[in-house]
């Protein structure tokens, strides 16, 4: 897949008080190959402000999934510091991160990633399983699990709540997907070519929404994506090349 | 949370578990079942082993000269009133033990002489004390009992719980009477073996009855009430040898399930054997019969022979710095007399559970297999799970979890077929005979009328805790490597 080059609207000017969610500076990322290290991400500066979608776009290569690993709490930077919420998360013990991760970052993978052993409602409450402990949860259980089916249905899955992945269409699996990353309102959502494996239809109706969610939880939004169209429907867009954030892409 | 959640259910919806929860099953169940086996046939050997032995047998040496000083008492009495003395000893009996040739009955025994006792070997005489005061009592009771309509159950000897109460209890031949014979030929009365048969129709002088082993009666060719020969050798006191020869009649017979017992014993009353011997021996041994062999047995042996030597009954010598040293061999426990080979059976026991817990690393290691597998198979939702806020170890107990449910079924569900298996395994051993029509088990084979089996409560906790602990184990590796696989790999495979 190679990326589009046009233009887009310009990284927005940093000015003033903003609230930021997500404040990256000075990232690197490097890979040792044999005996040489293979520099992925040169330094890179991002800033999202609370409530505010950002579409990322790139050439393959260019270090975008990297990032969004970095950004995303999976994979640790070799240099630089990641705040979320004004916290860094990288100063963090692993067990906290993993905690932290669970509370601030949903991710949309491009390959939705369920786990196929559960079914539809399973699958969204996942995280909050994590979340509490096992007296916690049982405690709470019901109301989960009314308020994920509660989400399903309001994402047109009132017919497949007990449907395992396998049952489900990609269109199906996605929303589920997105269900699954917003159940706890996380303030970060982070989605990886959410549509990448989707027809126009069923991608349009995921990324409606997506974007409907979006706005209506306030949530900050970060979209690696190929399609300009996508990323002319983000706040602004950020483009990336060799491992750095560019202002324009290269014709 | 999640842990329990999805260790459940990934054993549920991966069929392969039920292989590694079936492998622990089956090695548990097996692994009890046949070391409760082995434990009971080892048992039921021992008691073989043991045969006719009892706890501690008393045999001073008797060839002093009774007119010099040095000799020692050729009467059983003064050793056994130091015997019944100590609190531990439940009885005592002596008995006398000579050996002599039996001939049979001429004309039936033409046929049968060649495969039975032809080669007439010599045939072991006991002289057994049947004068004690409960038995006497007891059967003086019978006819009485018997006129009134009470059935009387032949309880001679035995308390309630089925100890020996009484010193006839402790010897073999009382046992052997219990079992039921083969040709019907059983003495008329347990109580007083020695009676002369009904049909017992003497001319002249009666002779002398005795009981014999049902296969001796046979190969001799007599029934009950029939007068056989015995022809025995005596030293005499001028130190030349007599022959003596005597008829006794068959009052019944006994039947021990010993080849060797049944072939080659007559069992008489002390005082006959003694008579037939001219006086030569009052008794050969002391049995005694103790009230816990286990605890106490060998203390019991060593503190008879200390004060038999004090007392001067057995032959003994002073060490360097004087003390009396008792000669061994006149004080054996019945182990003494079979010392190697039960050496042999408590290392085979050993040997055997150390072979058979080879069944459990083999199960063990199935498991391991299936958690690699799965390992391999689930690296993609490992990946997820980090994804979303899992931490390593989160995900490493969630695959130990998946190990312990394996473990846990596996030998829950083992060890309750194991002691199942083993506490009705001769029903299973008809059912399967009758099913593939091969006789599994041959009773003819051995002197047991059933499998033997013990299902001993310690053997079964340490093969149910070793089962679990090394299922356990085994699945700490492949949970280990679950905690390491990188979620960034396992996400970015498709």
């Amino acid at each position: 897949m190679s990326a589009t080059t046009d233009t887009s609207t310009t990284p927005a000017a940093a000015s003033g008080e903003r609230d930021l969610i997500l404040k990256a500076r000075g990232i690197t990322k490097s890979f040792p190959i044999g005996d040489r290290t293979l520099e992925v991400l040169h330094g890179v500066d991002i800033e999202l402000e609370r409530g505010e979608s950002v579409a990322l776009i790139g050439t393959s290569g260019a270090g975008k999934s990297t990032l969004l690993h970095v950004l995303g709490l999976l994979d640790s930077p070799t240099s630089g510091t990641v705040e979320l919420d004004g916290v860094d998360a990288w100063a963090m013990s692993k067990p906290r991160r993993a905690a932290f991760r669970n509370i601030e970052v949903g991710f949309v993978f491009q390959f939705y990633h369920l786990l196929p052993e559960l079914d539809a409602v399973e699958n969204v409450l996942m995280p909050s399983m994590i979340r509490f402990g096992r007296g916690a949860y049982r405690k709470r259980r019901k109301e989960l699990k009314a308020r994920a089916r509660e989400l399903l249905v309001g994402f047109g899955l009132e017919q497949r709540l007990d449907h395992r992945p396998e049952q489900l269409s990609g269109g199906e699996r996605q929303r589920v997907a997105l269900a699954r990353a917003l159940f706890h309102d996380p303030p970060l959502l982070i989605a990886d070519e959410p549509t990448g494996n989707l027809d126009e239809t069923t991608g349009e109706h995921v990324l409606q929404l997506l974007f409907s969610e979006q706005k209506r939880r306030g949530l900050s939004l970060l979209l690696v994506t190929h399609d300009d169209r996508l990323a002319d429907r983000c706040d602004r867009t950020l483009f990336m090349r060799d491992g750095q954030i560019v202002d324009r892409p290269l014709q | 949370m999640y842990r329990l959640f999805l260790s459940w259910r990934y054993l549920l919806t991966r069929r392969t578990n039920w292989i590694g929860v079936g492998g622990i099953f089956v090695a548990t169940g097996a692994l009890i079942m046949i070391l409760s086996i082995m434990a009971g046939f080892l048992e039921s050997s021992r008691a073989m082993l043991r045969g006719p032995l009892s706890d501690l047998s008393i045999t001073p040496y008797q060839d002093g000269d009774p007119d010099d000083g040095s000799s020692l008492t050729r009467e059983p009495g003064p050793l056994l009133d130091l015997v019944v003395e100590d609190e531990r000893v439940e009885s005592a009996v002596p008995r006398l033990v000579w050996y002599g040739q039996a001939a049979g009955n001429a004309r039936r025994t033409q046929r049968m002489m060649v495969g039975a006792s032809g080669d007439l070997s010599a045939i072991q005489l006991i002289g057994v004390e049947t004068r004690t005061p409960s038995l006497l009592a007891e059967a003086a009771a019978a006819p009485l009992l018997a006129a009134l309509g009470i059935p009387l159950e032949p309880t001679a000897g035995r308390a309630p719980d089925g100890s020996a109460r009484d010193a006839f209890a402790a010897t073999d031949l009382f046992a052997a009477l219990e079992r039921d014979s083969l040709v019907g030929m059983r003495v008329a009365n347990p109580l007083l073996p020695f009676a002369r048969p009904r049909t017992y129709d003497p001319d002249g002088r009666p002779a002398a009855p005795v009981v014999l082993g049902e296969q001796l009666m046979n190969g001799l060719g007599l029934v009950r009430g029939d007068e056989f020969e015995i022809v025995t050798m005596v030293p005499t006191p001028d130190g030349k040898v007599a022959s003596a020869n005597r008829r006794f009649v068959v009052a019944g017979t006994f039947r021990t399930g010993a080849h060797a017992l049944d072939l080659e014993v007559i069992y008489m009353a002390r005082s006959e054997l003694e008579d037939f011997l001219s006086g030569h021996l009052r008794y050969s041994e002391i049995l005694v019969q103790t009230t816990d062999y286990d605890a106490h047995g060998q203390a019991l042996k060593a503190d008879l022979e200390d004060r038999f030597a004090r007392a001067g009954l057995i032959a003994a010598g002073l060490d360097r710095e004087g003390r009396i040293v008792p000669y061994a061999g006149q004080v054996r426990t019945w182990e003494d007399f079979r010392q190697s080979l039960i050496g042999a059976i408590q290392n085979e026991r050993v040997l055997m559970a150390v072979m058979l817990s080879l069944i459990l690393v083999v199960s063990g290691f199935t498991v391991f297999s299936i958690l690699t597998m799965m390992v391999t198979e689930k690296r993609r939702d490992i990946g997820i799970l980090a994804a979303v806020g899992a931490t390593p170890r989160g995900i490493m107990s969630t695959f130990l979890l998946i190990g312990f449910w394996n473990a846990f079924l596996g030998t829950l569900f083992g060890t309750i077929a194991g002691i199942l298996g083993a506490t009705y395994i001769n029903d299973i051993e008809i059912w399967l005979s009758n099913l593939i029509g091969v006789q599994i088990f041959d009773r003819q084979v051995y002197y047991f009328d059933e499998i033997p089996s013990d299902v001993e409560p310690m053997t079964v906790a340490w093969i149910a805790g070793g089962a679990f602990a090394s299922t356990l184990l085994f699945s700490a590796i492949p949970a280990w490597r679950a905690a390491r696989v990188d979620p960034l790999v396992a996400l970015r495979n498709q």
